[in-house]
């Protein structure tokens, strides 16, 4: 298939599969249920179909800046919008764990009842805006993904909620809002200072020192990088930005929570390695210790109050902040050497894959997570970690599964999270030896609110809490979903180089670029022309 | 097929038929090719770890075939004067490169190969920075891999027998007391217990494979969390998983260190690989070991005086130095030691040396053959194992650490084990007493002495857990000594098995007996290992002049003297004596053959291993692979005056250490005997007489509390202080800033009604007002009217005058 259909279909074939719902009857859940699965399933496959056809050793005239399947038509003319796509190896593995979590939040759907036809059209719109999120290479089209993503995870919330739905809704609704107004106010000061363009390659190319013509100062870059820095770390989350995560989780349905925990959060990382890294290099390095610092002590705050939990959502809410504190760690391992291509680069370009190795990572088990904790809850409606135990003697096959999947939280080796985790923390050394010691002691707090829970939560003799008889084995659709995430976090887990071999290439080209570009003799080259 | 491929096939095989058993038994169930009341799954397992034995025995076979037995037999002692020319000496080869995978590389020297390697396959590549799992073979990999195999294989025979209990519908748990006063019953789990068993072996022949470092983390993590599973193996029980918890945590202490470890490693040296290799462009990527120890085994250290700016030059595999462009490619030497010292943190969590040991004795609440598999005999000696495959990588300074861990170590779990009364907790605390002396050993260079020592305690160690758990088994789950008594009557077999192992682990002999037969005294393997440990330490106290080292010689050598002690009070205690207990005494009975027969095969084993002492094969085939020079002491003066002797030191002191060892463990003997067999003093008496050192050591002196108070209370009030800032700091100032949000709107619209709309309403209003009054002169009236403009016209005229200029 073309390139332009490919990636066009991808990203809008969920919300035109949203068209024809319009018209089933509300009553007619089941049919409802599969035809959004089918939208789902069928988007899946042709992510799986991007996978097939994208190639690992391009040829450099079928590479448009490092990306494959590139194009681009003009939008709205007179403000230079176009339409452009492509995908390279940092998107490529985001766009699948799109697909896959899209389709088994789909699946784990299932015991949605309230105002069906609308909660799968909601669905299906937000996953559109995730993939045209992750796809498009055209900052004002982003920014339109950015928003559009935005609204449907707002009623999906708000509606399909728990008690204290429309505060999460809110709450999760104006911090990504006042997120995406900061990008906003980075992507209008880029855009005249580039000579009216929105286009992501062309910007990065001005950024690097490289735009015929247009350059920004180190001022300007570090302006504009800590607003988009804000508005990405918000949605990352990272502390002190982070509040408004456990809040949404908690409310949320288990299908939104797999959503919002495996892809929406990915968007703030994929947005700093995407825009403001490659926009801003000076920005970038001039923050880099900021960044770091912030990770490490992300890492460590998220695993503290993930300890001090009660409500089993939120300390997986929790733990998510802690694990992603590692993918900002990873990326800003950024030590400049005194001329390009010092040894140090190296564990730059280890931490960067380990950062986009982590977010997988994050994508498979925090799905599992929330939706092992969803499995419980539709059961017994609550989620008192007090209130729990004897959970592996009741249901036995579904606490093998449960385990595994927090073991991968946990970071074991030969599972997924075990290598994001550990390369993250590897790259830290040659950047900075405090913050990489901190960052390392993480293991031991990880270890110890992850193995607490699951002693409060699934060993002991008895169940303690209300409605026991509804504690019933696993369904087969919940089987499925279970077994799909373990299948991904151990084959991950155990062959990690399927997953860099993609990304590898990309990262490479990018952090090359990007220490060339900071270097002197480059930069005194470069005419500032920022007004 | 070349002999690297051949041994690396047999032992792949051996290390992954464990993993298929695992699969397979763990979905016995749900794959319906057995049930709940079948032994099936067990058999299966006790198939896979036999196949593996079988691989792994004649993997050490075919090697020593191939290798022409070299390994086997002693090799002429060099002098001092031979070895420092390194060249074609043997340490030497030892870092000769294996370049290919399996290719002798040392052929042209018509030498047998140290070791063979190469690569499984890559899990990561960054630039020159590449991770992957390897496989390194030698002569200690090779002993591992049949020991961990043949020991395994009786303890899954043993917990066949033993684990019987769990082949039912209905098990009843008597350790788990239900509100309504019954016992909590469940259906039996003996499936999942071999599955579990199986993972572990899976692991931990991983671990012994493993052919870098960080491959080793990844196994060393895995065997955790076999360890964390079998010891929460009774998930019901509030203490199994507590204590299944604090071994997880206690070891993730350790790895943190570890992991500190990898960082240095990775970013200063570049690799994680044990050995060398030569890429497809026939460059060579030097492994650890060479660009540490070069090809003869030392350190190359700059000549600069002051210990922080000595940097140790990289060397690859023909000791010629590394250069980066023009500069020389360094490891600060501090750096080195914080790297040893890392790694070493990880062994001191898995082989429970002090400060981090209170996870082992806890983790006896698993079932006995996991006490006797992974808590004794394999996982945790995988510490001491780590500390023997990584000795190249420890500069002195680091060995003078691990000595002296090993040193508080080995004395700190021996006194507890004096005073613990269950008849498990005493085998644990000789357990972790027993990994101080190899821990020492090896710190005080007696390398193959120590890990001499971990396969001889393997084998005894093993013998006396399945002992006890036999005696478990015959008493219905009885564990406390003090009911125990003259049990040799009712069950014969465990009784003197049990004896074998514990008179192999008091270092008992007689000298003189064997001396024609064997050139060594008549003893069990334990006298032969810890023997040539004290004479290390011996040898190591004597050449370090600081009188501090005295007690590295001294702490082991009375301790001997309480192991033999202690170990005695258990055998007496439990197998003579009058029955102290009835009802104990009257139900106990010796278990069936499948519980017997490994007994009797291991204490074969724990009695006959290490014949011939350190001219013996088992000692031989370790100091083949030793990887630095012993043949020459080392001095370092860089941190601490510090000189590591050589194996020539260690064999001049040898027969006083012996003769010092011996006596102490017959003096041991003796107390117990007087003690606990004639009871010429009363016990109880001296419990009352030092009440407060006996309470100070029944609270194995007091750690638990320690690192309650010091470290698990601050964790969570710390954990609550995040929780409260979040809630009450972030939350409220975003709560904060909504409500002014909200305030500032309501003054908005305050102000918009009050003053824009007052404003706009005013002007309305005045020009109704106006308006409204101006209505009143539409009257309508004419005569008003024609006034009105008559009164009009007056004052235009009025104006029209005054205004206009004359």
């Amino acid at each position: 298939m073309s390139s332009e259909y490919l990636l066009t279909l991808i990203v809008f074939l969920p919300a035109l599969w949203a068209l024809p719902l319009l018209a089933f009857d509300g009553k007619a859940a089941d049919a409802i249920r599969y035809f959004g699965l089918l939208g789902t399933a069928l988007t899946f496959g042709l992510t799986l179909q991007l996978l097939m056809q994208y190639d690992l050793t391009p040829a450099p005239e079928q590479l448009h800046n490092g990306m494959q399947f590139y194009f681009s038509v003009p939008w709205i003319e007179n403000w230079n919008v176009n339409y452009s796509l492509g995908v390279d190896g940092i998107s490529l593995p985001l766009v699948l764990l799109t697909g896959l979590v899209s389709l088994l939040a789909m699946i784990a759907s299932w015991s949605i009842e309230k105002h069906l036809k609308g909660y799968v059209i909601l669905f299906l719109i937000l996953e559109t805006g995730m993939l045209g999120v992750f796809l498009s290479l055209d900052f004002f089209l982003f920014y339109v993904f950015w928003e559009v993503m935005l609204l449907p995870m707002y009623f999906l919330i708000g509606v399909w909620g728990g008690p204290r739905r429309e505060y999460a809704a809110i709450k999760f609704f104006l911090y990504t809002l006042a997120g995406g107004v900061l990008m906003l106010i980075a992507m209008l000061m880029l855009y005249f200072s580039s000579g009216n363009s929105f286009d992501l390659l062309h910007l990065a190319e001005v950024g690097q020192g490289l735009g015929k013509g247009f350059a920004f100062s180190k001022e300007f870059q570090i302006t504009a990088f800590l607003l988009l820095f804000i508005g990405f770390a918000i949605k990352l989350p990272s502390f002190p930005f982070h509040t408004w995560l456990p809040d949404a989780h908690v409310e949320a349905p288990t299908p939104i929570s797999m959503i919002l925990a495996g892809v929406l959060l990915k968007m703030g990382g994929y947005g700093i390695i995407r825009i403001a890294f490659p926009i801003c290099p000076l920005g970038a390095q001039y923050c880099a210790y900021g960044m770091v610092a912030l990770g490490v002590f992300s890492i460590i705050y998220g695993a503290f109050a993930a300890l001090a939990q009660t409500d089993f959502k939120r300390l997986v809410a929790y733990s998510s902040v802690s694990h992603m504190g590692y993918v900002l760690l990873g990326l800003a391992v950024w030590k400049v050497g005194e001329k390009a291509g010092d040894p140090n680069l190296h564990y730059w370009r280890m931490g960067v894959n380990a950062a986009m190795f982590q977010m997988i990572a994050h994508g498979i088990s925090s799905t599992g997570m929330f939706f092992v904790v969803g499995i419980l809850y539709d059961r017994v409606h609550h989620r008192d970690l007090n209130k729990f135990g004897g959970i592996a003697g009741l249901m036995p096959h579904y606490t093998g599964l449960a385990a595994g999947i927090f073991f991968a939280g946990l970071g074991l080796p030969g599972l997924c999270g075990f290598i994001g985790e550990i390369f993250s923390v590897l790259s830290c050394w040659s950047f900075d030896k405090t913050l990489a010691i901190i960052a390392a002691s993480g293991v031991i707090l990880t270890a110890g609110y992850i193995l607490w829970t699951v002693q409060r939560v699934y060993f002991g003799p008895a169940y303690k809490g209300p409605h026991g008889e509804a504690l019933v084995p696993l369904l087969g659709r919940e089987q499925f979903v279970a077994y799909v995430l373990l299948f991904f976090a151990i084959g991950l887990g155990v062959f990690p180089n399927l997953l860099f071999q993609y990304m590898d290439p990309s990262v490479k080209t990018l952090v090359d670029n990007l220490d060339a570009s900071v270097h002197p003799q480059i930069i005194e080259t470069a005419t500032t022309l920022v007004p | 097929m070349d002999t690297g491929t051949v041994l690396r096939n047999l032992l792949t095989l051996a290390w992954l038929l464990p993993l298929a058993g695992f699969v397979a038994e763990i979905y016995a169930l749900q794959l319906r090719w057995s049930h709940r009341l079948s032994k099936a799954p067990a058999q299966l397992a006790v198939a896979c770890i036999g196949a593996g034995f079988l691989c792994s025995l004649s993997a050490l076979l075919y090697w020593g075939n191939e290798t022409k037995w070299v390994g086997f037999a002693p090799v002429e002692h060099h002098t001092p004067a031979e070895g420092l020319d390194g060249g074609d000496t043997a340490p030497a080869d030892a870092l000769r490169p294996d370049a290919t995978g399996g290719e002798p590389a040392s052929e042209h020297h018509h030498q047998t190969p140290k070791f063979y390697a190469g690569t499984f396959y890559k899990l990561a590549q960054f630039g020159p920075l590449e991770i992957t799992l390897d496989w390194y073979i030698d002569s200690l990999t090779l002993v591992m891999f049949t020991m961990v195999t043949f020991i395994a294989t009786c303890i899954h025979l043993f917990a066949m027998g033993y684990m019987k209990d769990e082949l039912t519908e209905e098990y009843e748990d008597h350790q788990v007391h239900l509100p309504g006063g019954h016992h909590f019953t469940r259906p039996g789990r003996f499936h999942r217990f071999f599955a579990f068993l199986s993972l572990f072996c899976f692991s931990m022949l991983g671990l012994v494979l493993a052919g870098n470092i960080f491959q080793v983390f990844i196994f060393w993590e895995l065997v955790g969390v076999c360890s964390y599973l079998l010891i929460g193996f009774y998930v019901e029980r509030h203490s199994a998983s507590t204590a299944a918890n604090k071994a997880f945590i206690m070891n993730r202490v350790g790895d943190f260190g570890f992991l500190i470890g990898l960082m240095i490693l990775i970013t200063s040296l570049g690799t994680f690989r044990f050995f060398d290799v030569t890429t497809a462009d026939g460059a060579e990527q030097t492994g650890l070991f060479s660009l540490v120890r070069g090809d003869d085994g030392k350190l190359d250290i700059s000549d600069d005086p002051s210990v922080t700016k000595s940097v140790v030059y990289l060397r690859d595999s023909h000791g010629h130095r590394l250069v980066d462009g023009t500069t020389p490619r360094t490891i600060s030497y501090l750096l080195l030691i914080a790297a040893g010292l890392g790694v070493f943190a990880g062994s001191i969590g898995k082989s429970a040396q002090f400060p981090l040991q209170t996870w082992l004795p806890d983790a006896m609440e698993g079932p006995t053959p996991v006490s006797a598999l992974v808590h004794s005999a394999t996982m945790v000696a995988a510490g001491v194992y780590l500390a023997g495959r990584f000795y190249p990588m420890f500069p002195p300074e680091v060995l003078l650490g691990i000595a002296y861990i090993g040193c508080i170590t080995l004395f700190v779990a021996a006194t507890i084990a004096v005073v613990a009364t269950d008849i498990k907790k005493v085998l644990a605390y000789s357990t972790i007493s027993q990994l101080g002396y190899m821990m020492l050993g090896i710190g005080v260079g007696g390398w193959a002495a120590g890990l001499f020592h971990l396969v001889t305690h393997a084998f005894f160690k093993s013998l006396m857990f399945l002992a006890s758990g036999s005696v478990i088994a015959g008493c219905h789950h009885e564990q406390d000594m003090r009911k125990m008594g003259g049990l040799r009557h009712k069950m014969p077999i465990t009784a003197y098995t049990m004896l074998i192992g514990v008179i192999a682990i008091a270092g008992l002999a007689i000298p003189g007996v064997g001396n024609a037969l064997f050139g060594q005294a008549l003893a069990f393997s334990g006298y032969h290992s810890k023997d040539a440990i004290v004479a290390s330490a011996l040898a190591f106290s004597e050449l370090n002049r600081n009188p501090l080292h005295n007690i590295l010689f001294i702490v082991p050598l009375v301790t001997a003297g309480i192991t033999a002690f202690y170990m005695f009070r258990l055998w007496f205690m439990t197998f003579a004596g009058q029955p102290q207990d009835e009802h104990v005494y009257e139900h106990a009975h010796e278990n069936p053959a499948i519980m017997t027969a490994p007994l009797v095969i291991l204490s074969l084993l724990a009695a006959g291993c290490a014949i011939g002492g350190e001219d013996g094969w088992l000692y031989c085939l370790l100091s083949f692979s030793e990887t630095v020079p012993t043949v020459d002491r080392f001095t370092s003066e860089r941190v601490a005056s510090i000189v590591i002797p050589s194996h020539l030191d260690a064999r001049d002191v040898h027969g006083t250490a012996g003769g010092l060892a011996l006596l102490a463990a017959f003096a041991g003997t003796t107390v117990a005997y007087l003690l606990y067999c004639r009871k010429v003093v009363n016990p109880d008496d001296i419990r009352r007489q030092a009440g407060g050192v006996y309470d100070f050591l029944v609270d194995k002196w007091r750690f638990d509390t320690l690192y309650d108070v010091a470290f698990v209370r601050p964790c969570h009030i710390v954990a609550s202080w995040c929780q409260g800032f979040d809630q009450k700091v972030l939350d409220v100032v975003l709560h904060a800033s909504a409500a002014i949000t909200i305030v500032v709107s309501k003054w908005e619209r305050t102000f918009d009604e009050g003053m824009v709309d007052g404003l706009v309403n005013l002007i309305g209003n005045s020009t109704t007002n106006f308006g409204r009054s101006l209505r009143v002169v539409q009257t309508g009236r004419l005569r008003q009217y024609v006034m009105w403009i008559a009164v009009g016209v007056v004052v235009l005229f009025a104006a029209l005058f005054t205004a206009l200029p004359k």
